[in-house]
């Protein structure tokens, strides 16, 4: 198990280096910050001053020398936009979109998984065509509308949840939390059901209830474990693009997460906060990707077999 | 093969996975959120003003007050000028100073108020004032409101006593009071290394607690000179989506919005207010067709003010004909709005044409995402326009930087005629600050320019009163007759999301100066 966790951890690491060298560098092809961070009356010896000041007038190998040396030290630098260290803002902001997701992903895969079982065991049910009507809906429903139709329906019509904000009890998680289920959801109830309904229709399963096994224990024990594979294959990339920033949610609902500070990063051109952001957050997708694989092997003995020594 | 195999009876239920799950989920939804501090974000009812912006202040440095992000929550709230602008008549009312005069062709002398208390209980003096300005004109800290109000000019102060300070420019410079009503008074123990994110000021309200990313939160100074305001708190909370902002203000989350879109304004939940914001087609006189008057007159004939304003801005705006609004020192009140002509404009261009002029080279016609309602639908409306009269635009979105990129010198190169939709707002008051950054011929943000409105610009600058006036409107008149590198658009108004629980009237500044102290419970107001 150690050698397959440090070549999974060689193999990730490899990308990371290039995200980080990538969004150094588009970063600056996206243009000068100077222009946004002084007055349109400024003088060029104003702008030339300000941007000598940033660093902003050095090569850009310079640039990337003096970013990655200061990163040996876990210096991130300062934003642009606000004076504050960068990786303050990323790490004050990033467990409130974990949060997020973490709920969300857990509501998506016990929904999926009763739903998407249920549906399998009775093919062509009625409660089979109600998942995929439901799941094939929720998939294909844009967020940013459904987020807008909830405040107004809840928020405003009815009254019954705040419209947005982070204040107060439960009830604030409830339509952001609905906003960002309704894809994961979706996706996973399908993935779900084919898995299954393959699972269940297995020679394996077949010896199980000759075997005299509960169906509780051919279900949940035997279809549902083989069934478990590709389920966690995409709830890993889904979990891994809620991470990433839950943009329109975060932005709709005012949710002081990662989604928004990077959005906002990128247009206030505040490369030093993006840079801390997009780190961070490519650390923590190393780190879920780690624990999907650690899964798959724990599920699945074969995959630990075809890691070669 | 699928299995349809039947739920045999007795199965037990998923129960022993699902109470676990629902208990992990309730346990992680009743903590609260990171990063909110676990407080309310809106504040009470009642005793609590709310107020909902679009962005969350960058920072709320006194002297980068004149961003509006950071001068709507500052400026009159926490820290106050010496002079402010009356927004309304134009006229310069006293505030931290009671009295000023021109002592001599440069030199202006103030007299500031003796009951003034600082938020950390110190007394303001002169000798803050001088300070203050010193930091915000002459320091290195790269302020704001150092380059929108005085650009390269440097003051010498002089704390005449106790409470009189003499202020003295390298030029005669008669509009200084109102350059001066630009600067936030701060105590002299602010930082001169470092801009200040959250400052200690003289203002009404003073700063009880910012949670980053989620809330600003005030509370009411008890020693304040003037009178007290009428609510103890205030919150400031931000949304980006204004669908949201105005659901915010119709379900009494929030007392009052800024920039609500017309879409989710009505009668109960918003007012409308000349915002002194004017849209405008700034034509780059430098590239072929535009180089030609003729193309530029054309294309000034081609659009139609009056269906832009009516259909696209739901009359939430007036045709313009110059830069600066009415109210404006400067502003031309005899400038003719050009009706649509398409058979002129067609004529115009056929001229040119005859003439050598590449009039069907492509025009780039360069417009900023989100920068007013309905901006990509003006930008359509204005190519379909141009089109009818033979001339080939495409459009071109871009963000806040992008589009600075093409409003700022040095302009980029070989990117062909541009036309740039922009959007000018003179909070100023005076047209002074308008035609040194838009017409001048190098003016930061005029593709050119003539030696002859270079003069005009530089003599009624230094002239006052009916003068100035006078000269400034010429200087329009001017631009409109011999230069025509603006096509104006029109005269913009914002709106004002505010709940029918309060009393506030807006006025032109509110967008960059919302004074919170005027703000007062309705029930009270009906009294």
């Amino acid at each position: 198990m150690l050698t397959f966790l440090r070549r999974r951890v060689v193999s990730s690491a490899i990308p990371l280096v290039f995200v980080v060298l990538g969004v150094f560098c588009l970063a600056r092809l996206t243009g000068n910050p100077v222009n946004l961070y002084l007055p349109l009356s400024a003088t060029p010896e104003q702008r030339a001053e300000f941007a000598a000041a940033h660093g902003f007038d050095q090569p850009i190998v310079t640039q990337l020398a003096d970013y990655l040396t200061s990163l040996l030290v876990l210096d991130f630098g300062e934003s642009l936009r606000t004076g504050q260290p960068a990786a303050e803002m990323v790490l004050a902001a990033f467990p409130a979109t974990l949060q997020l997701a973490g709920v969300t992903m857990l509501i998506a895969i016990a929904g999926a998984v009763l739903l998407g079982c249920a549906a399998a065991y009775r093919p062509n049910s009625l409660a089979d065509r109600v998942a995929s009507i439901l799941s094939m809906t929720a998939a294909s429903i844009p967020d940013f509308w459904f987020a807008i139709m909830g405040v107004l329906v809840f928020g405003v019509t009815l009254e019954w949840l705040p419209t947005s904000g982070v204040s107060g009890g439960p009830e604030v998680w409830i339509l952001p939390i609905a906003t960002l289920l309704i894809r994961p959801f979706g996706v996973l109830v399908q993935v779900v059901r084919g898995a299954m309904v393959t699972a269940l229709a297995a020679p394996y399963t077949k010896v199980a209830r000759s075997k005299g096994a509960s169906e509780k224990r051919v279900v949940f024990g035997h279809a549902l474990r083989n069934a478990a594979m590709p389920a966690l294959t995409v709830a890993g990339d889904l979990t891994i693009g809620l991470v990433n920033g839950a943009v329109v949610v975060e932005t709709i609902f005012g949710w002081p997460g990662i989604g928004k500070l990077m959005i906002d990063s990128i247009l206030q051109r505040d490369f030093a906060v993006l840079q801390a952001a997009v780190l961070i957050t490519a650390l923590t997708i190393f780190a879920l990707n780690i624990l999907i694989d650690v899964c798959y092997a724990l599920l699945d003995s074969r995959v630990r077999q075809t890691v070669p020594a | 093969m699928p299995s349809s195999v039947p739920l045999p009876r007795g199965t037990r239920s998923p129960a022993p996975v699902v109470v676990p799950l629902a208990v992990a989920i309730l346990a992680a939804t009743s903590c609260a959120v990171a990063n909110s501090g676990g407080g309310g974000d809106t504040g009470d009812a009642g005793d609590t003003l709310r107020i909902v912006l679009a962005q969350e202040p960058p920072t709320l440095e006194p002297c980068e007050a004149s961003l509006t992000d950071t001068g709507v929550v500052v400026r009159s709230n926490i820290s106050e000028p010496l002079i402010e602008r009356d927004p309304t008549t134009g006229e310069l009312e006293p505030l931290l100073a009671t009295t000023w005069r021109q002592r001599t062709p440069t030199t202006w002398e103030l007299d500031l108020r003796p009951d003034v208390t600082f938020h950390d209980g110190t007394t303001m003096t002169s000798e803050d004032a001088a300070f203050s300005i010193d930091r915000a004109v002459n320091s290195d800290l790269a302020c704001n409101v150092d380059g929108y109000v005085f650009g390269d000019e440097r003051l010498e102060l002089e704390v005449v006593d106790e409470h009189r300070l003499a202020v003295t420019t390298t030029d005669p410079d008669p509009i200084l009071p109102l350059r001066l009503s630009f600067i936030e008074v701060v105590p002299r123990t602010t930082s001169t290394e470092a801009k200040v994110r959250e400052p200690v000021g003289t203002g009404p309200y003073l700063i009880e607690r910012w949670e980053t990313g989620v809330s600003i939160s005030l509370r009411r100074n008890d020693d304040y000179w003037g009178e007290p305001p009428a609510y103890p708190r205030a919150r400031y909370v931000w949304r980006s989506e204004p669908s949201v902002r105005a659901a915010m203000i119709n379900n009494g989350e929030a007392d009052l919005s800024t920039a609500l879109n017309p879409e989710d304004a009505t009668e109960d939940n918003s007012v409308a207010y000349p915002n002194n914001e004017t849209t405008a087609l700034r034509l780059d006189g430098r590239e072929a067709p535009l180089d030609d008057i003729r193309v530029r007159r054309a294309i000034g004939l081609a659009i139609d003010r009056r269906a832009i304003v009516d259909t696209l801005f739901d009359g939430l705006a007036d045709p313009a004909a110059q830069l600066v609004p009415d109210g404006v020192v400067g502003h031309n009140p005899d400038l003719p709005i050009d009706p649509p002509d398409p058979d002129r404009a067609r004529a115009l261009i056929a001229e040119a044409a005859a003439d050598g002029v590449p009039v069907d080279r492509r025009i780039t016609l360069i417009a900023r995402n989100a920068q007013f309602p309905r901006v990509a639908e003006t930008a359509e409306a204005i190519q379909y326009q141009l089109a009818s009269v033979g001339l080939d635009v495409r459009i071109q979105m871009a963000d806040t930087a992008a589009h600075l990129e093409y409003q700022l010198r040095p302009f980029p190169e070989d990117v062909g005629p541009v036309a740039l939709l922009v959007m000018h707002g003179n909070q100023a008051g005076d047209a002074a600050f308008t035609t040194s950054q838009y017409l001048l011929s190098d003016g930061p943000q005029s593709t050119f320019g003539s030696p002859e409105l270079d003069q005009l610009i530089s003599e009624a600058g230094e002239l006052s009163d009916d003068a100035r006036q006078e000269a400034f409107a010429a200087i329009f008149a001017h631009q409109n007759d011999t230069l025509v590198q603006y096509t104006h658009l029109a005269h913009m108004r914002g709106l004002l999301g505010r709940s029918p629980s309060i009393h506030y009237e807006p006025n032109a500044a509110t967008g960059d100066e919302l004074r919170l102290a005027e703000v007062r419970p309705a029930r009270e107001e009906a009294r």
